[in-house]
């Protein structure tokens, strides 16, 4: 238990996704302007997160670890899987819940070219984790990606009547304000033994 | 042909001629990747036990021990792997010991994740260079007798308190003094 | 031939993929701790895009428009683990720094948009001027990225020394803030040099 807390709070804090591994930054830099619909992208990205680790895990260990493909197909699958999920996420959603759709939808399509995703992948294969740890770090890395993606919607809606330098206006004033949040999540290095 | 049926096909062209690229490059590049694991871990060995020309690969009790032999074929020491928790996750590193003087022979950092510029520093031969000859029987206490680094304590206390646990094992298996 | 230069320099500077269309952040941000790493993370990126361009333009008029995307992943996906493979086989040092974002250029917004936009509509030829073009306009930003965290964070540019040995060295600069805080100042240079804004990304 105390372990799965571990992963989590590791993902959420000190080695958060999009403050400090550099992973789904096109989201975190282009679809930060509403706090509202950040934070939407970051539900549905946490939830593709969280299906992905588990989709991931099966086919690490159960098809390319016992077949000796990890070494050259891991790439290749991975995505794939990624994309298909990303696919059939988007068609349940709409039979299911229309007015979920109408929120989610069209964030859904561009999660398969979040690096955070991939990356998640990859790194449950790297760090041989569990079915339960897997599912724990996926869910971590989402939370973690919808916190960072809230806190800078929230500074760039209150952003919109500050007075900033015509150079830095649009992309450059994000990307210093992005640097200051990390260096806040920088204090929560060391928390937690990882 | 059928528009469904032409899509089923180029999709499965694109999978096979991937498959079969893909394939290939693994023959070409796989032995060069092993040749290069092999290198780097000949290469930590012999870092930590100088004046060694080849080792001997020993398992005992789970762990793998390099036994490092000279021109002669003289035991010159012993080198393990041993791990330590530092600032940003585990730190890999392969210690030398020598049982007969019962002293460390060196010190390598394998791999870590430590903060650029700070804990990563663990890595410099300014730190590492202290541990050769150092009694196995030291308590590596960090700031008494392991010389830490400026602004970086915890990541220089990983690496004396995972070389400190290791040795524990490893003196039971190769006791100071005693044949190996 | 005309077009075909227009092509090459258009991704150096006028769409710059790192300066004036801010994609392709992941690598940008995480591996410019040095210069070198720039260069070899923006040759190994050249190196998918160019092949997967000429590749997807070559093989336009036979994949089936519903299919096209998932064709490109495969495309893409496949050169990504060539370089992976042979990166790790024959420069495992550098393989060893960029580890985890060697696979992730598979998911680099500059290929799959380029394929999209750009190599699946046109010829081989111009989809190679265009490809060499951004692989290179990719490569040169991070380079410099690179090198001014490099240069403030541990006082060397490509791992020469070049301050002197008392400087002060900015840690901060080698740790996430500092990419984000170079990323964003040279942003704003390269505003006040060419005068024109880039109001947001372009990602999607």
């Amino acid at each position: 238990m105390k372990e799965l807390f571990f992963i989590i709070a590791g993902s959420v804090l000190v080695n958060n996704f999009v403050l400090s591994r550099f992973l789904g930054e096109c989201p975190f830099l282009g679809v930060s302007r509403k706090l509202e619909t950040a934070v939407s992208m970051g539900i549905a990205t946490t939830f593709v997160l969280t299906m992905t680790s588990v989709a991931t895990y099966f086919i690490q260990f159960y098809i390319l670890e016992p077949f000796g493909l990890s070494r050259f197909l891991q790439i290749v699958s991975f995505i794939l899987v990624i994309a298909s999920l990303v696919q059939l996420v988007e068609m349940v959603i709409l039979k299911t819940s229309p007015a979920l759709y109408k929120a989610l939808g069209i964030y859904l399509p561009l999660i398969t070219t979040n690096c955070a995703v991939l990356g998640l992948a990859l790194l449950i294969a790297i760090k041989r984790y569990n079915l339960i740890q897997s599912v724990a770090f996926g869910l971590g890395a989402g939370i973690g990606f919808t916190l960072a993606m809230a806190l800078m919607a929230g500074i760039r809606e209150e952003m919109e009547f500050a007075d900033i330098p015509e150079a830095l206006q649009g992309a450059a004033i994000v990307l210093i304000t992005a640097g200051l949040l990390s260096m806040a999540f920088l204090g929560f290095s060391g928390l937690i033994p990882m | 042909m059928n528009q469904y049926a032409r899509m089923i096909v180029v999709l499965l062209i694109f999978s096979v001629l991937s498959g079969a690229v893909l394939g290939f490059s693994y023959e070409i590049a796989n032995p060069k990747i092993q040749e290069q694991a092999k290198k780097d871990l000949e290469a930590s060995i012999k870092n930590v036990l100088p004046g060694i020309t080849k080792y001997e690969q020993v398992e005992k009790e789970g762990i793998t021990f390099y036994i490092g032999l000279d021109d002669q074929g003289n035991k010159k020491g012993i080198a393990f792997k041993a791990t330590g928790q530092g600032f940003g996750g585990p730190i890999e590193m392969m210690v030398g010991y020598d049982p007969k003087e019962g002293k460390l022979t060196g010190l390598q950092i394998l791999s870590m994740s430590e903060t650029p510029g700070l804990g990563a520093r663990i890595k410099e031969p300014a730190f590492t260079e202290q541990f050769k000859g150092k009694s196995v029987n030291d308590p590596f206490i960090p700031k008494k007798d392991v010389q830490v680094i400026t602004g970086a304590t915890i990541s220089p206390a990983g690496v004396a308190s995972g070389i400190k646990s290791a040795l524990e094992k490893v003196t039971k298996i190769y006791p100071v003094g005693g044949d190996y | 031939m005309y077009q075909l230069v227009k092509d090459f320099f258009n991704g150096l500077w006028n769409e710059n993929p790192t300066f004036r269309m801010i994609i392709g952040m992941c690598p940008t941000l995480a591996v410019t701790t040095a210069a070198m790493n720039g260069i070899a993370m923006g040759l190994a990126t050249t190196f998918v895009l160019m092949f997967s361009s000429l590749l997807i333009s070559l093989l336009r008029n036979f994949i089936p428009a519903k299919v096209r995307i998932p064709c490109y992943i495969i495309v893409i996906a496949t050169f990504v683990t060539v370089v992976d493979l042979f990166m790790a086989g024959y420069f495992p040092a550098m393989y060893k720094i960029l580890g985890l974002y060697i696979p992730l250029i598979v998911v680099n917004c500059i290929i799959m948009a380029r394929a999209e936009a750009f190599a699946s509509k046109v010829t081989p030829l111009r989809a190679i001027a265009d490809a060499l073009g951004m692989g290179i306009g990719f490569t040169w930003a991070i380079t410099l990225i690179g090198a001014v965290r490099e240069l403030m964070g541990s006082g060397t540019l490509f791992g020469y020394h070049v301050l002197s040995e008392n400087a002060t060295h900015w840690v901060i600069m080698l740790l996430p803030p500092g990419a984000f805080l170079t990323m964003g100042i040279l942003l704003g240079i390269m505003n006040v040099i060419t005068r024109k804004n880039v109001r947001d990304t372009q990602c999607h």
